[in-house]
């Protein structure tokens, strides 16, 4: 018997031009949704570092000793949500404060030593971030007393908060959006292409074929085909991500500090080849069945 | 080897075929005639499968046609022959591998599929052309490489939907005298036509119909 691969075979040097269009639409298909998926990956990784940037600042209430500091720490960084405590002197709180703003100088002088007071700079961890959790976190430090100040930047988290949900439904509805119309493009193509063949379904059909025997091969074209594009679209997604790395090199390091633009992870190269694959075969199958159901 | 008993056939409101019982033995030579929609393709639609009747029996080699299953009909298509007025070939492949098609559906080992083609092309007088391409050739030529695809896997029965159809008067001949060698060998052919020259010249039993109802079907006969 004729084997299913040789029946492929023949059929993409038959068909050549129709196989090259799929492979071409499902490739388009790819890069529109890999394209959406890389911008999104490197959106996301800024916003991650502006929630990541949140920190709450404790200020310790003057005249604690060296040991009091220390088991407040300890109790800190005990906490599920706490990543890292960092204890800021107040020669440290001075000196950065007049790095930022020589002006300072004198004044801070003038007022005395303990103008800025010692404090706990508090890393949370990821998933401690939003506000009602720093909100939580907050209060519950305030009551242990060793603080005359809990400081975090309420109003930041709170806007990137709203900022980073709207974004992010956005994204979903864009994303929905750009792969249903994905989908319609590779499934009205290859239901064209297998309109094209009609006659060979058909003729299949009349000498007794059975229905896995016609379809055998246009799944494995379509699988083929679907791995081809998902290479493809990825040399394409590369380049494009070679191209915008290095013309827009400086102001990427800063939006992304210094971090560069990242490519999808590997996990997103795999999806792409499973969705070309399943894009490939499900939309070849589906035409396929269609037209077998119509035929004699 | 056909048997049809008080088979309708109705599209909507409109019998195609109207109560129509029939018996074709096996090995005969038999022509559906009959005026334009007097219900000639329906009957051979009904006899290998590709339309359902909407009451009534049909028999075609013991298996009744008409209850059987979807998935059970590649097994009739490969026990009939089925030619075409349009032939059906695939223009780009070659003649060979038209007819190879039919083998490679069943399974057929390659070696078998090289011996069988040329034999079968050699019945219908296309052995030289086994690798020309099926769209270079002339209509006649092209309705024989059909035959030679129906009659490849040897089926008990041919059904033949105005095969002359296309082709002009020494194409038609030649088909006929074709079809008519086949039936020498065994095979029940049944053949749909309203050609009048050629059943003249070819004389065999002829079945009529009008508007769906069989008017008159004359005795077995050999020219
Ligand atoms: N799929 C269909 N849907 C509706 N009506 C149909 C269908 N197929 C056939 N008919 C009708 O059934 C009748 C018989 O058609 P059929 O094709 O069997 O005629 P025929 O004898 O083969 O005619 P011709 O010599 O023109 O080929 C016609 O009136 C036709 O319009
Ligand atoms: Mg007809």
């Amino acid at each position: 018997m004729k084997s299913t691969v040789w029946r492929t075979v023949r059929a993409v040097r038959e068909h050549t031009y129709l196989a090259v269009v799929s492979t071409g639409v499902i490739t388009a298909a790819l890069v529109l949704v890999g394209m959406f998926a890389m911008v999104t990956t490197n959106v996301r990784l800024v916003l991650g570092s502006w929630e990541r940037d949140v920190h709450v600042s404790a200020y310790l209430r003057p005249g604690g000793s060296a040991d009091a500091h220390t088991a407040v720490m300890q109790m800190l960084q005990s906490r599920p949500e706490v990543a890292a405590v960092k204890y800021v002197s107040e020669a440290e709180a001075r000196a950065w404060m007049v790095e930022r703003t020589p002006e300072l100088a004198p004044v801070l002088d003038e007022l005395g030593g303990d103008a800025l007071p010692a404090s706990l700079e508090i890393t949370l961890r990821d998933g401690h971030t939003t506000p009602e959790a720093l909100a939580a976190f907050v209060g519950s430090i305030r009551e242990v007393g060793s603080f005359d100040d809990v400081d975090y930047g309420q109003e930041w988290v709170t806007r990137v908060d709203t900022f980073l949900s709207v974004l992010s439904a956005l994204g979903v509805a864009l994303g929905s959006f750009i792969g249903i119309a994905a989908l319609f493009l590779v499934a009205n193509t290859i239901h064209l292409v297998v309109y094209a063949r009609r006659d060979e379904l058909e003729i299949m059909r009349l000498v007794g074929a059975t229905d896995r025997y016609i379809l055998a091969p246009f799944v494995l074209e379509g699988a083929a085909q679907g791995a081809a594009a998902a290479t493809l679209a990825n040399a394409l997604l590369w380049a494009a991500h070679r191209g915008l790395l290095s013309r827009l090199q400086e102001v990427l390091a800063l939006a992304l500090g210094g971090e560069g633009l990242r490519y999808l992870p590997w996990w997103g190269v795999g999806a792409m080849y499973a969705a070309g694959m399943v894009l490939g075969v499900g939309a070849s199958w589906g035409a396929v069945r269609r037209f077998l159901g119509r035929l004699p | 080897m056909i048997r049809l008993y008080h088979v309708v056939k109705s599209y909507g409101e409109h019998d195609a075929l109207h109560d129509v019982s029939l018996t074709i033995d096996k090995g005969e030579f038999v022509y559906v005639t009959g005026p334009s929609g007097a219900g000639k393709s329906t009957l051979l639609k009904l006899l290998y499968g590709a339309e359902r009747p909407t009451s009534g029996k049909l028999l075609v080699g013991g298996v009744d046609v008409a209850a059987i299953p979807q998935h059970r009909l590649p097994q009739l298509r490969r026990n009939v022959g089925i030619v075409f007025q349009d032939f059906k070939l695939l223009p780009r492949r070659t003649v060979g591998a038209n007819v190879a098609l039919a083998l490679e559906v069943v399974g057929a080992p390659a070696e078998q599929i090289r011996r069988r083609v040329p034999a079968v092309l050699n019945i219908v007088g296309l052995k030289e052309r086994e690798d020309s391409l099926a769209g270079e050739l002339s209509g006649g030529e092209q309705q024989r490489v059909a035959i030679a695809r129906a009659i490849v896997n040897d089926p008990a029965v041919l059904f033949a939907d105005e095969p002359t159809g296309n082709l002009d008067g020494g194409m038609a001949v030649e088909v006929m005298e074709i079809l008519q060698a086949i039936n020498l060998r065994g095979t029940t052919v049944l053949v749909a036509t309203h050609d009048q020259g050629l059943m003249d010249r070819f004389p065999h039993r002829r079945v009529r119909f009008v508007g769906g109802r069989l008017v008159q079907t004359s005795a077995r006969a050999r020219a």
